[in-house]
């Protein structure tokens, strides 16, 4: 058993960094992750602990410019309940609603679930298709750092980012979509929600003059991290959406994603299922883009 | 010496002061610290809402929040739902309706459903059943099959609707 | 109340009506307390000086221990007591005595006790057992039954060469002759899951061994007084020693019926210790090593003439019976009644073999072996229907036995409801149109399809003699306040049977349920009764409890006779009054009546006591007898949407048509269905606990399914009154078949959407997604 030694509740950035920088330490955040794991004997506390619940300015949606800026203490819930979000991105807001149960969504915050990295976490799969981008901070001659990453390389394993052990992730930012932007996430049930994604899918693009532009394709569960489809969405990049495009699309998709047997599921469950969110992402694609029209 | 962390917060309205270790869960915190044990230990993992309490205006598994993050905060048990007045509404409901079998899932289940009716701000939309099951989604009953669950809780949608 | 005017006296007396509270709709005494986080849950009791035990379970599933070394484990700070096999006397236990508490020698599934520590705190226990050291070397293991037979396997018990456990065998007529004569006869497989019972409580207990040498036992227990018997030699103790408190548990379901290893070595700990030890699972403790049901593969051939009459069945059930013979291999004794009772079928044939392995053991759970043999019966019902081209209404109701039939194995069905329930339930679902349209639209494109499917089934409603005495007795008191206490050998477990017996009593002595005290938590206080199980406690101790109650009531009665000019049998009681039967008008309260009884030159207590013993047989050696007091059978409808891309079964709604004898507490009847039907939806769908190589891979309500609110469909109960005679109550027990019926109806109800017939449950989304891939070979999804 480790035991700890200190424990910290920093108020702002800048402390919780300066904190990071003296050694390892173990961040928490709404626990929803870490708690498990630590139970279980997957992961061991480092003798310091970083509680950065009260760092307020790591909570909170706000809109600069048309650059969506989502703190990293946002929870599920305050996505799910965002009116802005609600209106402008409902994406991430579908997202949420597909995401554990109430009181995990009322704890489980947007930076835990990014930093926790499995690949079947959900929130970022609308991220990726927003091309999202994470902020992170450290402690750096003795003065604030900050980098910004594109969250599609942020994860590089299951459990595993670029995050060093002195950074912190503060933020999710994106650009506003352009107009006609059109997404759909969907998640494997029979639950709505309290279920870990047998595969999740996140689909987005516009339709310009008749073609698709801007494809993004976001797979959760079907290879070691989030997975940006990035064939796929090639094989539908300035196509016009006909059964032709959509067959290929399927079988590019298939082909595309790398999922292993577990418990929840087989590879080939996992691959069949790719198949069908693709076909069914296209269709949703379809009739809102032809609504729109 | 296992460091322990001195905290302040408010337990069903009164303000209480206790020494936690970092690691100790919100749920252990209750039981042992205060003798509170409504909310049970089910899983551990936040599957089952067996430990669900409120935390300022939220629910949440209190199995997997640190009790030290608890300092300054406002902490509802279901002991504090009805407290010594007697049964709250939402607990007589389920009372009424037969929802309580062995009643081990049942003081999480009520603070959920107690969570779920307050939440719902916007008059001009009533929950369906629907709507009650999904916000029942993270508490799980192996005993009642949910029906009743749900009827008591729609049961207090159309009391204080009416009230 | 009411008053009238006595003729011309001045003096008015009030009047009561008639009325009972058998059939109501009443609350539970223990809900307020639940309700309210009060109720103090053996996994909240804290006892004082209480240590805290924790076992070390193998991480082998065959393997010889070598050494054990405890050293560091005994030399940590609050470490009381460290016990392995070695400190202790092989002292075997379980139905066949084939366990023992803790292993030496060697290990023999995943589950298996090496080591057990008492500590001073939880924290302090797991870190000692952490520090014990186990070598061991591997042994083959064997998984499956198929294998486990086959000459040269390896053997699990060395007393048992051929790894053979239980077995069982029926027969009744020819079925070779009846195979021959038959127009069509069809053989299929099936194969069902290791599922288990997910109490909410995990499983936990008390032991305190007294300084006198006698033992109590906080316990989850739902069968205390035999508890007593199977606990005994597992710690060496005579019976009688033993006192076993049931304190309020979280769930159930069968999986307390039996002794499992963790509560003998508590108290072997607390032996050791000489101070009270609390062992307590945690959740995924709990999920691999408390009992499953009992997984099984089934041959079943059955035959059927063209005009729809059955010929024959003939039923091969192949048990893994794990590395312990706990309950699981047992359930054969129930199962057998459905193959071989249920439907009229004229030749019957079972065997039922349990072959040992190194896999987890099953124990009971809700439904006793009837949830396997009716998934399996109520399926091939339909596919005989279909082969002979019926619909599955006519070609049941065809079949269904009449009143008054007794089955091969001598079940009595004197007042079978079967035909009712199957003619309410597809009335009132529009069965046969749904049914057609549906089939129909099998063939239509479309990713939706829907289904209606429909399931029977048979179960003992009054009790199961397994035991000498069925029995249950009851102590009924009444104080000077005309309070009434009901001791009585029925166990609580959550499904309300304090309501029921509160109900009885009130009923009988017309006081208000709030002042009746029902204990019914101690060995020590209450007489002897079997236990929560075979749908038995409403029925056994509910009738129990109505003797007593007419025993005192005619106590009473006779005692206000002698100081009126009414007779007994013209008086009642209401509302704490002695009352004319006829008009309701009061002779006297009861509670003075009870202080002037009690105050009498020759004083009286109304104290009585009574045993009920249901009117049923033992078996023979042949498996023939009426083993309960009487039988009930349900009709169960599904409605279920398939999402034939996913694979998502959705299960919309739930018709329950079922005959209950009479309805006691209809608030408890229908929890107890609804909650029934939330279990069988779980086994239909979602639950399996995988198990591979000996190991459970999904220790956890993440990767175990168990139905949640948003899945569960909407629920339309029927009760069926029979009146039943065996009842003096008129009541049978319901509480098995809610759990056993719904799966099959799910599965014909998935048959008639997609035209896929599954043979091993749980449908989860990938089965069926997998089967509706196969079907089409050209699926370029
Ligand atoms: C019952 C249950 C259901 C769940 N269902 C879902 C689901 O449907 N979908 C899903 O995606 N996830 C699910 N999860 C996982 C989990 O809830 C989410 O990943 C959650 O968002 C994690 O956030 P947290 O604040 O609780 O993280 P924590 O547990 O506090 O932290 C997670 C990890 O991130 C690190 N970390 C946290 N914040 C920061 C930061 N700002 N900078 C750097 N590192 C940081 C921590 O050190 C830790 O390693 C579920 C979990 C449970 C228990
Ligand atoms: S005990 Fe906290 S969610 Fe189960
Ligand atoms: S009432 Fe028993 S688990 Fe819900």
């Amino acid at each position: 058993m480790i035991n700890i030694e200190n424990y910290h509740r920093p108020s702002s950035i800048s402390e919780a960094v300066q904190l990071l920088q003296q050694g390892e330490a173990t961040i928490v955040a709404g626990g929803t992750d870490l708690t498990p794991q630590i139970e279980a004997g997957a992961r061991q506390f480092e003798s310091t602990l970083i509680n950065i619940q009260r760092v307020e300015e790591m909570r909170g949606i706000s809109v600069t410019s048309g650059r969506y800026r989502i703190g990293g203490l946002t929870t599920v819930t305050d996505i799910l309940e965002s009116t802005t979000l609600a209106a402008d991105i409902p994406v991430l807001v579908e997202a949420a609603d597909h995401f554990a149960s109430p009181q995990i969504r009322n704890a489980a915050t947007l930076a835990g679930n990014l930093c926790n990295a499995s690949p079947a976490g959900d929130m970022c799969i609308p991220l990726l298709l927003l091309d999202a981008q994470v902020e992170l901070v450290s402690w750096i001659d003795e003065s604030v750092s900050t980098r910004r990453l594109a969250l599609c390389d942020f994860f590089i394993g299951p459990g595993k980012t670029v995050l060093q052990k002195n950074e912190l992730l503060t933020a999710v930012e994106f650009k506003q979509p352009v107009a006609g932007f059109s997404a759909s996430f969907q998640k494997s049930g029979p639950r709505p929600a309290l279920e870990i994604s047998t595969v999740a899918m996140g689909f987005a693009g516009v339709l310009e003059a008749g073609v698709l532009r801007g494809v993004r394709i976001a797979i959760g569960a079907v290879a070691p991290t989030p997975l940006r489809a990035t064939a796929t969405e090639l094989v539908l990049e300035g196509r016009s959406l006909n059964e032709s495009a959509i067959a290929q699309a399927v079988e590019a998709v298939q082909e595309e994603v790398k999922p292993i047997d577990d418990v929840r599921a087989s590879a080939w469950y996992r691959t069949h299922l790719s198949g069908v969110y693709i076909r069914r992402a296209l269709a949703l694609f379809q009739g809102v883009t032809a609504h729109a029209a | 010496m296992q460091l322990e962390i001195e905290i302040k917060f408010s337990l069903n309205g009164r303000m209480v002061q206790t020494k936690v270790p970092p690691t100790m869960t919100t749920l252990v915190m209750l039981r042992e610290n205060f003798d509170l044990t409504g909310g049970k230990l089910a899983c551990g993992e936040g599957e089952c809402g067996a430990c669900t309490v409120k935390i300022d205006d939220r629910t949440i598994n209190s199995c997997l929040m640190f009790a030290v993050d608890c300092d300054g905060r406002e902490v509802q048990t279901i002991e504090g739902l009805g407290g010594v007045a007697g049964l709250e509404i939402m607990q007589q409901a389920f009372v009424d309706h037969g929802a309580i079998q062995c009643g081990y899932c049942m003081p999480g289940m009520i603070m959920q459903a107690r969570y779920v009716v307050d939440q719902n701000t916007d008059k001009s939309h009533q929950l369906s059943r629907d709507d009650i099951a999904r916000g029942l989604e993270g508490n799980v009953c192996r005993c009642s099959g949910y029906t009743k669950v749900v009827d008591a809780v729609a049961a207090v949608i159309l009391d204080e609707a009416s009230a | 109340m009411s008053s009238i005017k006595m003729g011309k006296a001045i003096q008015t007396s009030p009047v009561f009506e008639k009325k009972t509270i058998i059939g109501q709709r009443v609350t539970k005494p223990d809900a307020p307390d639940k309700a309210s986080g009060r109720t103090v849950y053996i996994n909240d009791m804290v006892l004082p000086r209480m240590l805290f035990g924790k076992i070390l379970h193998c991480d082998r599933v065959h393997a010889k221990i070598i050494s054990i070394d405890t050293s560091a484990a005994k030399a940590l700070a609050g470490v009381h007591a460290v016990l392995t096999g070695y400190d202790i006397p092989e002292l075997k236990f379980g139905p066949t005595r084939d366990n023992r508490t803790l292993k030496a020698g060697k290990v023999r599934c995943i589950r298996d006790e090496v080591a057990a520590v008492a500590a001073e705190s939880e924290q302090i226990a797991a870190e000692a057992i952490g520090l014990i050291k186990v070598e061991y070397e591997d042994l083959p293991p064997v998984f499956s039954p198929t294998e486990a037979l086959k000459q040269g396997a390896p053997v699990v018990h060395e007393d048992h060469p051929d790894n053979r456990s239980l077995s069982y065998e029926f027969s009744h007529g020819d079925v070779a002759a009846a195979e021959v004569n038959s127009d069509i006869v069809i053989e299929h497989e099936f194969e069902v899951p290791y599922v288990t019972h997910c109490c909410m409580g995990p499983g936990c207990v008390i032991a305190d061994f007294e300084t006198n040498g006698k033992l109590t036992m906080y316990s989850q227990t739902q069968y205390p007084y035999n508890y007593k018997m199977d606990l005994a030699p597992a710690v060496g103790i005579h019976p009688g020693d033993i006192r076993v408190i049931q304190p309020p548990v979280g769930g159930a379901f069968g999986s307390k019926l039996d002794v499992y290893p963790f509560e003998p070595i508590c108290a072997l700990l607390s032996k050791a210790v000489g101070r009270p030890v609390k062992l307590t699972f945690s959740r995924e403790e709990e999920f691999i090593n408390s009992p499953t049901r009992q997984p099984a593969e089934f041959k079943i051939r059955s035959g059927v003439n063209k005009d729809g009459t059955l010929t024959f069945r003939s039923v091969d059930c192949l048990m893994n019976n794990g590395a312990y013979t706990s309950w699981g291999p047992t359930t054969p004794v129930i199962q057998m009644r459905t193959f071989t009772g249920h439907f009229r079928v004229p030749v019957v044939e079972y065997k039922g073999l349990a072959a040992y392995t190194n896999s987890v053991y099953a124990g009971s759970f809700r439904g006793y072996g009837n949830v396997q043999a009716t998934f399996v019966t109520a399926s091939v019902m339909d596919m005989l229907a279909e082969a002979v081209g019926m619909d599955p209404i006519a070609f049941r109701l065809k079949n269904a036995q009449k009143p008054g039939e007794v089955t091969p194995q001598g079940s009595k069905l004197d007042d079978c409801k079967l035909r009712e329930c199957i003619e309410i339930a597809a009335e009132k679902t529009d069965f046969l149109k749904k049914y057609k349209l549906y089939a129909q639209d099998r063939v239509n494109a479309g990713r939706i399809k829907h289904g209606i499917g429909i399931a029977t089934s048979i179960h003992n409603a009054g009790g199961a003699k397994i035991h000498k005495s069925d029995g249950c007795g009851s102590i009924l008191k009444l104080d000077d306040y005309a309070r009434a206490t009901l001791i009585t050998g029925a166990s609580e477990i959550g499904q309300g049977i304090d309501a029921v017996l509160s109900q009885i009593v009130m009923e009988e002595l017309g006081i208000p349920m709030s002042d009746i005290t029902i204990v019914n938590n101690d060995t020590a206080l209450g007489p002897w009764d079997v236990g929560v199980h075979a749908s038995r406690t409403t029925f056994v101790t509910g009738n129990s409890a109505l003797r007593a109650a007419k025993a005192a009531r005619k106590q009473i009665l006779r005692a206000a006779a002698r100081q009126s000019n009414v007779s007994a049998e013209q008086m009642d009681l209401r509302e704490g009054h002695v009352v004319q039967a006829d008009n309701g008008v009061s002779i006297i309260k009861l509670d003075k009546l009870l202080r002037q009884m009690h105050f009498a030159e020759e004083p009286e207590l109304v104290m009585v006591s009574e045993y009920y013993e249901p009117d049923s047989e033992l078996e023979d050696k042949n498996h023939v007898g009426n083993l309960s007091a009487t039988w009930a059978h349900g009709a169960y409808v599904a409605e279920v949407e398939v999402d034939t891309e996913t694979g998502e079964v959705k299960v919309v709604k739930m018709t329950a048509v079922q005959d209950v004898g009479r309805v006691i507490n209809r608030l408890g009847i229908e929890g107890q269905m609804e909650g029934g039907i939330s279990v069988s939806l779980g086994y239909a769908l979602s639950e399996q606990l995988q198990i591979k190589d000996g190991k459970v891979l999904n220790p956890n309500f993440r990767d175990y399914k168990v139905p949640t609110a948003p899945e569960t469909p909407e629920i339309e109960l029927h009760f069926v009154e029979s009146d039943c005679k065996a009842s003096p109550l008129g009541c049978k027990g319901i509480a098995e078949l809610p759990a056993i019926i719904p799966a099959p109806a799910i599965a014909n109800a998935v048959y008639n959407a997609i035209g896929v017939r599954f043979f091993a449950p749980p449908l989860t989304p990938e089965k069926v997604a997998r089967a509706l891939h196969d079907q089409v070979p050209d699926n370029t999804q």
